[in-house]
């Protein structure tokens, strides 16, 4: 803050220093390219994590330079599947899609120059790498203060969400441009606004689950007493304690997370399908709805979970998957996809193939949350591969397509210059195929490994093919994560020798961040300010010579078709 | 140690209450390249609409009623779920902790009462009077907690002083919080500004007004817990 206030107190020079000009800048979209490049680093990170975590599934005895020496006991391996949790839920599922591409692009897309207030903006992000830097630091520590700081850093996670949140729910209230009512927000501003009011009330909860936690740790009080709650759990899960108390704290925490990384998700995929459909949100009043549906159904889940059970996560967490999957506002989201799709002459670059991916994705996780609405099979399988497959391939993968394609999307809005095409497309077909082929296999697992319907004979016939299942496993999810360093070849190339875009808008869409130079010049919108005229999605509007009207083209502007 | 993940959140609050205005930008000063201070970028004349300050309290504070519920409901569940709930006996001085409370909240209607009749004088004895008001409740939480000690009612003793002390705690820090917006507004020079003395005045009164009505209802909370 110190090196922020003597930035503040001279006028920006060329000369401004490297920290007030990149580290400390409260620009919005220097702090959103931070958030994301912080998630670039987590994602890496956590993925080494899995891949460290498959290995010794299946090849217990690899001795592996460095890491073998800390993941060599049971609890180390639990702690080791919290930190690739936390990593992947918290800074990139949490941070990439809201707090990345929302601090870049929301405040462009509705014609502000800067988030409300820009140095809590920037307080959040530093308190943000302080957990990052906890989470991380409390793998390395002995386990028992290793909790401790995890917990700790989770709730500096949570008060820096909560600004954040704050930040873009007065920003999207107060900062809109003129002629920007609530109906001509594009579907990605709502996502991130409503994502916004929804942390701004799940994160205080968990602030407050967070402290109590603390309290019981440092103080010796006795909110999460641990005989209380193992008399309550099935005696096979009590006879092994320390592991499953890890599990708990993840899922307890978790559990709302789930709606808050899926929510920006849904607003980018709707964007990006409606702009390369080259046609309007199918339905777009309903979809809003739908996605202020997710949020108050998102919360009211939580809440149950939270008021009714205390401190059982496992059966609400069941349920509330199952909602997320297949509630009424998930399926209003898949059949406006499907019907903006419809008949639409598609253009299938990159980011639509992502974009189309998190649909397959969001549908298949959707199908296998069926079985889990079964209560018996979920109770058998419910920390198992079944949950594991099903959790990844809803939440993680498919917000990671999401995200990919939303970076694709913006790439030469925040650069300059375009990601490779064939290098893109090739990392896409990759990844597709590889995590199908990591999940879905994963799935079967869980549920041959809860059935008792098998004779002798044929358990030992399954319990071979288990261990090469898990092999195939293993193996898929070393050339998707090998395919991924095609994606970091395009990204890092890309920044330095990708091809130049000379124009303000390369993909022909409609918001206003393609009103402006590429990259944004830095206050955004230079000395005119923005005026909005039109909704969003005005894309073939009959008798109009182009294919699509931006939203801030004035109605005289607009060239009519001869 | 109560306060230590509140105190972040604390550090919101008060940002929004006065720690986020922008600093002074130069009105006209063509020499200065437009510079208004956040983050040094020239962007014109442009600056964010003061009321955004009363949005970001309104929404602030609907964050720290679910955090506040969070703990209730906490208190609720376990409160049912416990067959041998040890009693707290609330301290006296509880009571007149609540009447300082509450006379606070009236001066600080009277000081702003004194603002809008041009009275900058009266206005400063009464937000002066407003902000000791808050710092004695303050003590004489801290004064209820050393009573509660002496009688060998301590945080780990049991699930209700648990509740006690996590309740009087989270709330007193949230205060303090009120209170330095109290001596932010009474020190700040508002001149320079985007937000005027009336306006922050009032922010603050919400917030302040919110953690009296807060304390009402974890003192009701706790009373009838028993």
């Amino acid at each position: 803050m110190v090196t922020y206030d003597s930035g503040a107190n001279h006028p920006e020079t060329p000369h401004a220093g490297f920290l007030t000009r990149y580290l400390f800048s409260t620009n919005h979209k220097a702090i959103g390219l931070q958030y994301l490049w912080l998630a670039l680093f987590s994602v890496f990170l956590g993925v080494a994590m899995s891949l460290l975590m498959r290995i010794h599934l299946v090849w217990p005895g690899v001795h592996l330079p460095f890491l073998s020496g800390l993941a060599n006991s049971p609890e180390r391996f639990a702690t080791l599947a919290t930190l690739h949790g936390s990593l992947m839920v918290f800074l990139v599922l949490t941070a990439a899609p809201q707090a990345g591409f929302g601090n870049y692009f929301l405040p462009l897309q509705i014609g502000a120059r800067e988030v409300a207030f820009p140095r809590l903006n920037l307080l959040s992000f530093w308190a943000t790498v302080a957990s990052l830097f906890g989470m991380t630091a409390a793998f390395l520590i002995v386990p028992q203060s290793g909790i401790t700081l995890w917990i700790a850093s989770v709730a500096l996670f949570c008060a820096a969400s909560l600004a954040t949140a704050l930040n873009f729910t007065v920003t999207t209230i107060d900062l809109r441009c003129k002629g920007m009512s609530l109906p001509r927000l594009p579907i990605t501003v709502w996502a991130w606004f409503i994502n916004a009011i929804l942390g701004m009330l799940i994160f205080s909860i968990l602030l407050a689950a967070c402290l109590c936690l603390l309290a019981d740790r440092f103080l010796g009080t006795q909110f999460f007493h641990t005989v209380n709650f193992l008399a309550s759990q099935p005696a096979n899960i009590a006879a092994n304690v320390l592991p499953v108390l890890w599990q708990r704290l993840f899922w307890f925490f978790a559990q709302a997370e789930v709606y808050i990384a899926m929510l920006p998700c849904f607003g980018l995929t709707t964007h990006l399908i409606s702009t390369f459909s080259r046609r309007p949100v199918w339905k777009e009043r309903l979809v809003v709805l739908a996605l202020c549906g997710v949020g108050v159904f998102g919360f009211c889940v939580w809440g149950e979970h939270m008021f009714s059970s205390g401190m059982d996560p496992f059966s609400p967490l069941v349920f509330s998957v199952l909602a997320s999957s297949l509630g009424v506002p998930a399926t209003i989201l898949l059949l406006s996809w499907l019907g903006t799709l419809w008949n639409a002459r598609i253009q299938l670059n990159t980011s639509m193939l992502f974009a189309l991916g998190f649909v397959s994705l969001f549908l298949a996780g959707g199908i296998s949350g069926i079985f889990l609405a079964r209560h018996d099979l979920a109770a058998a399988a419910v920390s198992d591969e079944f949950v594991t497959g099903h959790f990844h391939l809803v939440m993680g993968v498919a917000a990671t397509f999401a995200i990919l394609g939303a970076l694709f999307f913006w790439f030469p809005k925040m650069f300059g210059r375009r990601l490779n095409e064939p290098l893109g497309k090739l990392h896409f077909w990759l990844t597709f195929a590889g995590v199908y082929c990591v999940f879905m296999p994963m799935h079967w697992l869980g549920l041959v490994s809860h059935t008792n319907i098998y004779s002798s004979a044929r358990l030992a016939t399954i319990s071979t093919m288990l261990g090469s299942v898990r092999t195939f496993i293993t193996v898929a999810t070393l050339l998707t994560v090998f395919a991924q360093g095609l994606f970091l070849v395009n990204f890092l190339g890309s920044l330095f020798r990708g091809e130049k875009v000379e124009t303000c808008n390369p993909w022909r869409a409609t918001t206003l961040e393609w009103s402006v130079s590429s990259p944004p010049p830095a206050d955004d919108f230079g000395a005119r300010d923005p005026v909005v005229y039109r909704g969003a999605y005005e894309f073939n509007v009959p008798g109009l010579a182009e294919d699509f009207v931006p939203q801030h083209v004035a109605p005289e502007e607009v060239t009519k078709s001869r | 140690m109560p306060g230590t993940t509140a105190t972040p959140e604390i550090e919101v609050v008060i940002e929004d209450v006065g720690g986020g205005a922008p600093p002074p930008s130069p009105p006209g000063g063509g020499d200065d390249g437009g510079d208004d201070g956040d983050g040094g970028e020239g962007r014109g004349n442009w600056s964010p609409p003061p009321k955004r300050y009363s949005t970001a309290i309104a929404i602030g504070l609907v964050s720290i009623l679910m955090f506040f519920m969070a703990l209730a409901s906490a208190f609720i569940v376990l409160r049912a779920g416990s067959d041998k709930w040890i009693v707290v006996h609330l301290p006296r001085i509880l009571w007149v902790n609540t009447c300082v409370l509450l006379a606070s909240s009236f001066t600080l209607e009277l000081a702003r009462r004194r603002l809008s009749l041009a009275d900058p004088a009266g206005f400063r004895k009464l937000w002066l009077a407003t902000t000791i008001l808050g710092f004695l409740f303050v003590a004489g939480q801290l004064f209820a907690w050393r009573q509660l000690v002496a009688q060998g009612v301590y945080i780990a003793s049991n699930q209700a002083s648990s509740f006690f002390f996590i309740f009087t705690g989270a709330h007193a820090v949230h205060l303090l919080g009120g209170v330095a917006a109290l001596l932010f507004v009474s020190l700040h020079k508002f001149e320079k500004t985007s937000i005027s003395l009336p306006a922050a005045a009032e922010i603050t009164s919400y917030y302040w007004h919110f953690m009296d009505g807060l304390w009402i209802f974890l003192l009701a909370l706790l009373y009838l817990g028993k």
